[in-house]
């Protein structure tokens, strides 16, 4: 973890910048494919890199070993002495070159067949599962961090580095949407793998509505907008340590989730509500999704290419 | 710092963000014009992106221009990544499907070298309808 990035990787767009630092795609110049290279400026001192950073890069290399279907390749790792204070890291990952929120842009007028949306939802859940069986949390899961390759897999991008990010970043605020947020981060109370799980439950909504299916504009919004859907949690379900006191929402019932996702199946519908239960402790883990009812009634699968 | 109209216009490209790309050539972005790396907006895209492709096409984007360290061109790089879609539009609008990299390589090289079946069939056919 010690070379310059700058000989073999030619950064040639800006895709974003967060709080911590820049994504970049860039060629591999010898391979001649795009990578994505995310940097990370972490404060050093004389003992070099926090051992914090050690570590988490340490998990991603370990993570890389099994070569998981469903995660983007980890390529290369490189840190260069930015000043005696500050280094910058750089991740070297494989690019893929469409997202899920492109992919379902594209999707002919008529939507993903059933048995498409089942083989993607399938491939999410694998790479979560696997991320969660090795103690990686996303925390960020959404339609542009899920890649979907021309050959119809999935790649989840961009997990495992929100602990390297969230320790040494000198926070600048950044807009970042909430729509996929459970209802425990937005009450600030816990974090944890169910987090991943609520999300997906987001997306897998999505897949059939092709547009969101909570877009709150700030966190309390979004609470009540997810209330809505699935009635105001009870009391004994409310988080003892926050702030934001349930008496603040309405007591509305849940409804019918098929009343916001009309397309989905019976079994689809029963899976998707245990994704979006209010209580963590509650909501289905990605293994035990995996093994869920709707994954064993086989649909047709049409065309899964591009 | 401040970003150019041509750096935001690559930056919305590579994001597959068609919306945008299309507000910023409204705005007076230049679709052949340079980023800060010596980019197009047509080399940087989102390849899976055929919308983005599409508008960038129809207001006049050069598809033949080759990257400055590699010779790559767009539709190598679109039949590399296997994006069916994107390639045929490319050749559509002229890409020249017997561009060669600085390794020798033509589009259809590099859609066989990766596995992209239905893309080698598709340039195949150009040629032998030639
Ligand atoms: N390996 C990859 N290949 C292709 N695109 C990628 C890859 N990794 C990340 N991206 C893209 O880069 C985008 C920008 O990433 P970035 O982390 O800056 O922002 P974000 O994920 O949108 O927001 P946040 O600041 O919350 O992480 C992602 O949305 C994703 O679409
Ligand atoms: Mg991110």
């Amino acid at each position: 973890m010690a070379h310059a990035t700058s000989l073999q990787y030619e950064p040639v767009a800006e895709i974003g910048g967060g709080a911590y630092g820049t994504v970049y795609k860039a060629r591999d110049i010898e391979s001649g494919q795009f990578v994505a290279l995310k940097s990370v400026r972490v404060q050093t001192d004389q003992n070099g890199l926090p051992l914090s950073t050690v570590r988490e890069v340490a998990l991603l290399r370990r993570l890389e070993q099994f070569d998981h279907p469903n995660v983007v390749r980890l390529m290369d790792v490189c840190a260069t002495q930015r000043s005696d204070q500050e280094t910058k890291v750089t991740l070297v990952f494989e690019h893929v070159d469409q997202d899920l929120k492109t992919y379902l842009e594209r999707a002919p007028t008529a939507g993903l067949s059933p048995g498409h949306i089942k083989d993607l939802m399938r491939q999410l859940l694998c790479g979560l599962a696997f991320l969660h069986s090795n103690r990686v949390i996303h925390r960020d899961l959404k339609p542009e961090n899920i890649l979907v390759t021309s050959k119809g897999q999935v790649k989840l991008a961009d997990f495992g580095l929100a602990r390297i990010y969230s320790c040494h970043m000198a926070l600048t605020p950044v807009v970042v949407t909430l729509w996929y947020r459970p209802p425990e981060v937005l009450l600030q109370s816990s974090y944890a793998t169910p987090v991943d799980m609520w999300s997906t439950g987001c997306i897998f909504a999505e897949m059939f509505r092709r547009k969101p299916l909570f877009r709150g504009e700030s966190e309390v919004d979004q609470l009540g907008k997810i209330f809505e859907v699935i009635g105001l949690a009870p009391e004994e379900e409310w988080p003892t340590d926050v702030t934001l006191s349930r008496k603040n929402f309405p007591p509305v019932l849940p409804q019918p989730i098929t009343d916001f996702v009309p397309e989905i199946n019976e079994q689809g519908a029963k899976l998707l509500q245990e994704m979006l239960t209010f209580d963590p402790f509650k909501r289905i883990s990605a293994l035990n999704a995996l093994e869920h009812p709707y994954f064993k009634e086989e649909e047709k699968l049409t065309q899964t290419k591009s | 710092m401040t970003m150019s109209l041509e750096d935001e216009l690559t930056t919305a490209a590579v994001n597959g963000n068609s919306a945008e790309v299309e507000d910023l050539l409204r705005r007076g972005a230049q679709v052949n014009g340079l980023n800060r790396f010596g980019r197009t907006a047509l080399q940087v895209m989102m390849m899976g992106s055929t919308p983005v492709a599409r508008l960038l096409l129809t207001h006049g984007a050069n598809p033949n221009v080759a990257d400055s360290s590699t010779g790559l061109t767009p539709l190598h790089d679109a039949a590399r990544t296997g994006f069916l879609d994107t390639v045929r539009l490319l050749v559509e609008f002229n890409a020249n499907p017997q561009a060669v990299d600085n390794a020798n390589c033509r589009p259809v090289d590099l859609a066989r070298k990766y596995g992209n079946e239905d893309v080698v069939n598709f340039l195949d056919s150009l040629e032998n309808s030639q």
